[in-house]
């Protein structure tokens, strides 16, 4: 990778297009997304920014999104900012504002409006229906009662506004939603009551209403604040496509530094080797690999040259591309796959939507029960009909439904954000609960994937400078311990061409020096005697030229985490497409069982190996697991593996090692557990409800009083059952 | 108990105008972020003359 000098980086930033673009009030605000803000000590340190760079007037960041607002002085570059921000360990990506923002946060300031609203008038009817309770009457019954009717107004027009949308909407699409029955009950009871009051009885249901109103209301905005707080799709974008990409200047030979999104079909970008593309487009010159893994899931690297389509968020391999751009940003392949993702983060689990089409079902059921009800009071009188209809219609719960699962959902893969783990859908999250057991990749999963050469035997002279010479052409973790290790050699400018240069993932790499066939594979175990550790071996015209011993740190925290997983009864399994020897030497360790390892396994071995095990988990990383990650029941992406592997798992683990992985599972454990508790809870409450409001044994009064409480009582069932974690021992 | 005749309707607008506060501060948006202010208070003061 060119090392970009550090005044080049963030160059963009003060680009007058980019300022016009991207920053606020005349240019002088930005929002920057930094990454690794997660504490208090983090406000500290970016708030003080401006006691280190003279132009920033003052910088302010909210924990919850890792988001910035730089504010300049007159005069202020962005990029000095910018780098500062760097330095003091941040590294920052603007985020544009769109205006849907703006949107969503007037949205939600309305929605907190109707919220007080709703609380201040049910706390205060309630203080009036206390006094009735107590056995007030006459005036000051009336006064009170007719108090609670001018007091609820606000709640009847302004605070249910969302619910008569909801329904409204519902309504004209001729569907069936869950703010209907609301609706319903809740003029129906505001009709009752109004009714009673102008009859001179003293049944007015007021209190319970506005407190329903202030419930649900509160559900709800709980629910959209832990939905938009999942992580938003500007933090998305920077996990898979580099921001970042050097444009030709137009007119001249030299380049610049650009952001991805500013490049316009047409741009010419070079990418270097090693490098991630940043736009959708054809090489213009220069030949050699890219892997396409992340956009085809296929890990062998595909040959491009002239004329070759290539696409953002492919890694070009080993020789310079000068690629013309044909499309930029979110209309760029990987773009529109983020897009509908992004659809994809909204969409329900299976035990969700069966729920909504179940919800769907209820409304109906709800209001046929309630013409029943009436139909059935009739026989009595009309007051006996009404309130019948009226006390079904008021006991029946939908909360289950339309509140309780999809808040445990969300609560769910909030939790899983807190321990680093992006969480891509609800569906993972009942899919782990009912994982049986795990597979684990061995190579930076299970251990540091750093490896090291610790011992390298030349047996015919030249081998080593072979081998340089291929290896300096990949970017496998083998190929890059040998560069690190031999660096010194290679620096020396011994090293010397290569010509037919071929790496091939699970085999290893091959190409001619001075026309002579070196091949580099990895040894089988029988070859080359039983050591620990992984062996590389060297072949010159297929005759053995030198042996390299490369071996890998095991983590810490592995053990701990393979140990609690089989406690809960899931069984480990090591998935690795390293050799024999290596594989069961780090099994042994971590106390995962011999004939649970599957060495030396291809990505297509691996992917079989998932297809036969049912309610599997696959945690991995690299190009190698990305066609078993994509097979398994569910998966898991590891941070220190390669960045396309986020496209084809179940979710992303930032954190290293595999601790939160077991952290998740519990987590997704407990919320299915909670899920289904409510569930029964519901089926329940509404069986028994029904009976007794169609029976004429419960009268609205007290339905009323228990629709509230029994709203409540879910809604705190979901916030504490999601509360414990336990600890992973 | 006549007296209630007054202090219903007072105590109503005492509440009334705490709710009028409240969907001030809630429109300039005080409450969009309520985690980071919980941690600035920890935070040591600024001093506006020191530079």
């Amino acid at each position: 990778m060119p090392a970009s000098s550090a005044d080049e980086e963030f160059r963009y930033l003060d680009d007058p297009e980019f300022v016009r673009d991207y920053a606020h009030d005349n240019g002088r605000e930005m929002r920057f997304y930094l990454e690794g803000v997660h504490c208090a000590a983090c406000v500290w340190l970016t708030e003080k920014l401006p006691e280190f760079v003279a132009c920033v007037e003052s910088l302010t960041l909210s924990l919850a999104s890792g988001v910035a607002i730089v504010r300049l002085r007159e005069g202020g570059s962005f990029a000095l900012a910018a780098r500062e921000l760097l330095r003091l360990g941040y590294r920052p990506h603007p985020v544009k504002q769109g205006d849907s923002d703006e949107l969503q946060k007037k949205e939600n300031r309305r929605h907190l409006i109707q919220l007080g609203v709703a609380g201040m008038v049910a706390g205060n009817i309630m203080l009036l229906a206390v006094s009735l309770y107590a056995g007030a009457d006459g005036k000051l019954g009336d006064l009170f009662r007719w108090g609670s009717l001018v007091l609820f107004l606000p709640v009847l027009f302004y605070s249910a506004l969302p619910f008569y949308r909801g329904a409204w909407g519902a309504i004209r699409k001729a569907q069936v939603s869950i703010d209907i029955p609301i609706v319903f009950g809740l003029w129906m009871g505001t009709g009752a009551s109004v009714a009673n009051l102008l009859a001179g009885s003293s049944h007015v249901y007021f209190d319970s209403i506005s407190t329903l109103v202030f419930l649900l209301l509160a559900t709800r905005y709980l629910l959209k604040k832990v939905n938009q707080h999942a992580l938003s799709e500007s933090q998305l974008m920077h996990f898979l496509a580099p921001s970042k990409a050097r444009r030709l200047r137009p007119g001249q030979s030299s380049y610049e530094e650009v952001r991805s999104d500013a490049l316009r079909e047409g741009d010419v970008i070079q990418v270097l080797p090693g490098e991630c593309l940043a736009a959708d487009g054809d090489v213009i010159s220069g030949c050699g690999h890219i892997n396409r893994a992340l956009l085809t899931g296929e890990p062998s690297p595909e040959r491009v040259a002239q004329g070759s389509r290539v696409n953002a968020g492919t890694w070009n391999l080993e020789s310079p591309l000068t690629v013309r751009v044909t499309a930029s940003g979110a209309v760029t392949r990987l773009g529109k796959i983020l897009s509908a993702m992004e659809q994809s983060l909204s969409s329900k689990a299976p035990i969700v939507s069966h729920l909504d089409r179940v919800g769907q079902a209820f409304v109906v059921a709800v209001l046929a029960l309630s013409v029943l009800g009436f139909l059935i009071g009739l026989r009595e009188s009309w007051n006996e009909a009404v309130n019948r209809a009226l006390a079904v219609a008021i006991i029946v719960c939908p909360c289950t439904f339309a509140l309780a699962t999809p808040l445990a959902m969300s609560l769910a893969i909030r939790r899983a954000a807190k321990q680093g783990i992006l969480v891509k859908g609800a569906e993972l999250i009942e899919r782990l609960s009912h994982v049986r057991s795990v597979f684990f990749d061995k190579t930076g999963t299970l251990t540091h994937g750093e490896l090291t050469v610790s011992s390298w035997n030349e047996r015919v002279p030249g081998a080593l400078l072979a081998l340089l010479a291929l290896e300096s052409r990949s970017a496998h973790p083998i190929a890059q311990a040998v560069m690190r290790h031999f660096g010194g050699v290679a620096k020396e400018g011994r090293v010397p061409e290569v010509s037919d240069f071929e790496e091939r993932p699970g085999v290893g790499v091959s190409g001619k020096v001075d026309g002579v066939l070196y091949q580099v594979r990895g040894a089988t175990s029988g070859g080359i005697g039983q050591r620990t550790g992984t062996q590389v071996a060297v072949f010159r015209e297929g005759v053995l030229a030198g042996e390299l011993t490369l071996s890998d740190r095991v983590r810490e925290d592995s053990s701990a985490a393979i140990r609690s997983l089989n406690r809960q009864h899931i069984a480990t399994y090591m998935l690795s497409g390293d050799q024999e020897t290596a594989a069961h030497e780090t099994a042994r360790i971590l106390h995962i069982e011999p004939k649970n390892v599957i060495a030396q396994a291809s990505p297509e071995r691996k992917g079989e190996v998932l297809r036969a095990h049912p309610h599997s988990l696959m945690v991995g990383d690299g190009a190698n697991d990305a066609v078993a990650l994509a097979q398994a029941y569910a998966s898991v992406a590891v941070q220190g593996g390669m960045e396309m592997s986020i496209r084809a798992a179940g979710a992303y683990s930032s954190r290293p090692g595999i601790v939160p992985i077991a952290k998740l599972i519990v987590i997704a454990r407990e919320t299915m557990s909670v899920v289904r508790r409510n569930l029964f809870f519901a089926i329940v409450y509404n069986l028994v409800g029904i009976a007794a409001a169609l029976s004429g044994h419960l009268n609205p009064l007290f339905a009323a009083v228990l629709m509230p409480i029994s709203a409540l009582t879910v809604f705190l069932s979901t916030m504490a059952g999601t509360r414990r974690l336990r600890e992973v021992r | 108990m006549d007296i209630i005749y007054v202090l219903l309707p007072v105590a109503l607008l005492l509440g009334g105008g705490f709710l009028a506060a409240f969907a001030w501060g809630a429109s300039k948006g005080q409450y969009d972020d309520l985690e980071t202010p919980a941690h600035r208070i920890f935070l040591p003061d600024q001093n506006e003359g020191e530079r």
